[in-house]
């Protein structure tokens, strides 16, 4: 293989793909990087963890075919770093590859191609388009509810459903201590029959390339994978194998206290009152009383720390406990300003979203503090 | 002078509770060896009296060779719900002396006395009000240590014993500990000792002088904490029972186990006791460890987080299930035990859930008649109807006997002071 490319297009490749590769791998093919040559002006460049596979397609001047796989992570800091605008790769005998840029050279050790895992590929898929800024928003919104705990695997992803009443598409998060769900009218009806759990890692990198991707951006559903296109990049990703719990049961839809109030103003004093929250449980204490919101934190090591917030208000008092970074996630993805609580009691769980914005509800369990 | 201490802390324990407690009972048993245990095979010497102890009979010891030692000892059942009793009215004294207590066991606790010289005087006078309060409620010695660390306190009060008084101001401490030898430090037990003993490190001034780098390298985590204790140093405060750690139940067997499905039905039966002790104690744990010990006395312990905290069985013994696979299976087994930690108390802090309050509250209603059904008539009024292996408690693959003959340990201490085995 030899071709002569520009080197921010390659950048821009090489950095595609540094979120996939495994870090810390006992199989050195996994933290490699697949450049193939695609006819005489293109190149695709793939990796993959075998969970998620990313193949973007991009420019170069192709001077004879072939193919090369090395460690993405060191090539990516030799690209970036090289002088000049153009650079030229070559694959020589037994699988050196040899950079050539300005006066600089470049001869690595890369791997044999033999090594690098099948790339998924569906003739089959059925595609249907899709708004990459509103899948992105749509990310957005859930990705921080999403459990990082491995136990708990069925939860280790955003559960995905077309949605029945219209077109369009819902996406739900939730840890078990709090949920999120989105839904978006969608161009185009998604091809889904039932939800399925998209993990983590693969929607970090859809999130990624979303910013990159322009018109025609299209995703499918196909046995047990998801797979993304847009702008020449094709991002693979195998879907949890899990059940999702029940989500509907656990949307309050009914509530006995309303409150309105300034979704910074709250941050603000989040951010301020939640220096001096307890380690364990990060508890915030809302008291609730007509036209006032006091947060209260309690931190047996440092002090106490107590603000109050004009809100609009006319109920019933309460006081009420939550994790502090549960509600403060939860505000930082709400866009309007005004934003809005509803509880019930200090048991049942708190739903925040912006107001007038449907389409959008975080679900927070409280805590007793 | 008391203002020249920093801390006050006394650590009171109970001299040979269990046999003392039967000696107080059963004043035909005064002035004779008594020991407390099981009779059975394998069961182990739960308090030695101090008259046994003159034949060299101590706790932990195998019942039969406590009995080879001292022929003429009179073996006694232990009756936990007395001791319990008497443990409450022990812990209630302590209490009226200072709201932090800690207790380890149910006849040991650490008191922190900080600033309580104005009510109760200096340090000895109120040791010696503490020995007389728990005389006058419970007609029982207990010995008293007295320093300003933890660590300290409880060396006084073990070398005190029987019915001892010491105090340890804060300016004799390296006096004190100096001399004494290598295995009077916390974590140094019969792994450790003989590994610094090869360096030449014999007692404690040994170590403190002992060039703290080195010992570091040497022991690791170790070195680092045997040489603070060795200087007197241990800034581990009072921690008072609300906020106590773990929850334990373990047993020894009568007869050697192998293997993972052998161990379940112990491991269930230890779930059971300690999630009852849990809902008792209105805790809920955050996790939970498995302890196996070989027959080789080879000690095993490996834990779990649980994403939900828990005081029922269930959950526990799932957790234990999940573990299992972590353990090397190869020797047989004589200790099987489970320990539920990270305890929520009723007024710590707790996060709500989302899923699955529907199942956990019929769960609690079930727990409560089952607590409330064993409180009227005993443990064995409700059984489960499997044992773990998809067999009846009493069916052919096991010895109903087993569980008699086995001797039981009820563990509720906090298991940072439990360092017999060697960290490293």
């Amino acid at each position: 293989m030899e071709l002569n490319i520009r080197v921010q297009e390659l950048t821009r490749a090489l950095h595609r793909v540094q979120g996939i590769v495994e870090k810390k791998t006992t199989k050195p093919v996994l933290a490699s990087v697949l450049i193939k040559t695609r006819g005489q002006d293109r190149i695709a460049v793939s990796a993959t963890d075998l969970e998620i596979a990313l193949t973007g397609d991009y420019e170069a001047e192709v001077i004879k075919e072939g193919s090369i796989t090395i460690g993405a992570k060191g090539l990516y800091d030799i690209v970036r770093s090289l002088p000049e605008a153009h650079a030229s790769l070559k694959r020589t005998a037994n699988n050196w590859v040899e950079i050539v840029c300005g006066k600089v050279k470049y001869r690595l050790v890369a791997n044999s191609d033999e090594e690098f895992p099948k790339l998924p590929a569906f003739s089959d898929a059925a595609f249907f388009s899709v708004d990459a800024a509103v899948v992105r928003g749509m990310i957005d919104k859930t990705l921080y509810a999403v459990s990082t705990d491995e136990t708990r695997y069925n939860l280790t992803g955003v559960y995905c459903e077309a949605l029945a009443r219209e077109t369009g598409l819902r996406m739900v998060a939730t840890d078990g201590h709090r949920l999120s769900v989105v839904e978006r009218a969608m161009p185009e009806a998604p091809i889904l029959k039932e939800g399925v759990i998209i993990p983590r890692k693969g929607l970090i990198e859809l999130r990624r390339i979303l910013d990159d991707a322009g018109e025609g951006a299209r995703l499918a559903f196909v046995d047990n994978s998801a797979i993304f296109e847009s702008s020449g990049l094709t991002l693979t990703m195998r879907l949890v194998d899990g059940r999702f719990p029940d989500y509907q049961q656990v949307i309050p839809t009914a509530f006995s206290r309303q409150i309105r109030l300034s979704r910074t103003t709250l941050t603000q004093a989040l951010k301020r009152t939640s220096l001096l929250a307890p380690d364990k449980g990060q508890g915030v204490r809302f008291d609730l009383a007509e036209n006032m919101l006091s947060l209260t934190t309690n931190n047996p090591d440092l002090g106490e720390a107590r603000e109050d917030i004009d809100v609009a208000y006319e109920g019933e008092p309460l006081r009420i406990g939550f994790n502090v970074r549960y509600v403060m996630d939860a505000l930082s993805v709400i866009t309007e300003e005004n934003a809005v609580i509803e509880l019930t009691d200090e048991l049942s769980p708190g739903v925040f979203y912006g107001a007038g914005a449907e389409g959008y509800r975080a679900v927070v369990m409280p805590m007793r503090i | 002078m008391a203002s020249m201490w920093p801390r006050i802390i006394v650590h009171a324990d109970m001299d040979a509770f269990y046999a003392a407690v039967e000696q107080r009972d059963d004043p035909s048993l005064r002035g004779r060896p008594v020991v407390v245990g099981h009779p059975g095979p394998r069961s182990v010497v739960s308090t030695a009296s101090y008259e046994a102890r003159r034949f060299g009979v101590g706790s932990a010891m195998p019942m039969a060779e406590a009995r080879r030692r001292c022929p003429e000892a009179i073996v006694v059942i232990p009756r936990f719900e007395q001791y319990e009793e008497v443990s409450r009215r022990i812990m209630e004294v302590f209490r009226s002396f200072s709201p932090d207590v800690e207790p380890l066991s149910l006849d040991e606790a650490f008191i922190d006395m900080t600033g309580a010289e104005r009510l109760f005087g200096e340090p000895e006078a109120m040791a010696r009000r503490i020995k007389q309060g728990v005389r006058e409620a419970t007609d029982l010695a207990v010995s008293v240590g007295v320093s300003a660390t933890k660590y300290v306190a409880k060396v006084a009060s073990d070398l005190g014993k029987p019915d001892g008084l010491l105090v340890v101001p804060p300016d004799s401490v390296l006096a004190f500990l100096d001399p004494l030898p290598i295995a009077r430090l916390w974590g140094v037990g019969r792994k450790a000792a003989p590994r610094l003993e090869r360096l030449g490190l014999r007692t404690i001034r040994d170590v403190r002088e002992a060039d703290r780098v080195w010992l570091e390298r040497t022991f690791g985590h170790l070195g680092t904490h045997i040489h603070a204790l060795a200087k007197g140093e241990d800034p581990r405060p009072v921690v008072s029972s609300r906020t106590r750690q773990s929850v334990g139940h373990e047993d020894t067997l009568a007869r050697d186990i192998r293997g993972p499905d052998a161990a379940k039905p112990w491991l269930l039966g230890a779930a059971d006791r300690v999630a009852e002790r849990l809902r008792a104690g209105k805790f809920l744990a955050s996790g939970v460890r498995v302890k196996l010990k070989t027959a080789s006395f080879r000690l095993m312990t490996r834990q779990r987080r649980l994403d939900v905290p828990t005081d029922s069985a269930d959950p526990l013994y799932k957790a234990a299930l999940g573990i299992l696979p972590e353990f090397d299976w190869s020797e047989p087994l004589r200790l099987v035990g489970l320990t539920a930690f990270d305890l929520v108390g009723a007024s710590d802090p707790l996060q709500g859930q989302l899923f699955g309050q529907d199942a956990r509250r019929k769960q609690a209603d079930l727990d409560k008649t089952v607590d409330a059904l064993r409180a009227r008539f005993g443990r064995d009024v409700i059984r489960r109807g499997t044992d773990g292996r998809g067999h009846d408690r009493d069916g052919h693959d096991r010895d109903a006997s087993d569980r008699k003959e086995s001797d039981r340990k009820e563990s509720d201490r906090d298991e940072s002071d439990r360092h017999e085995s060697d960290p490293s």
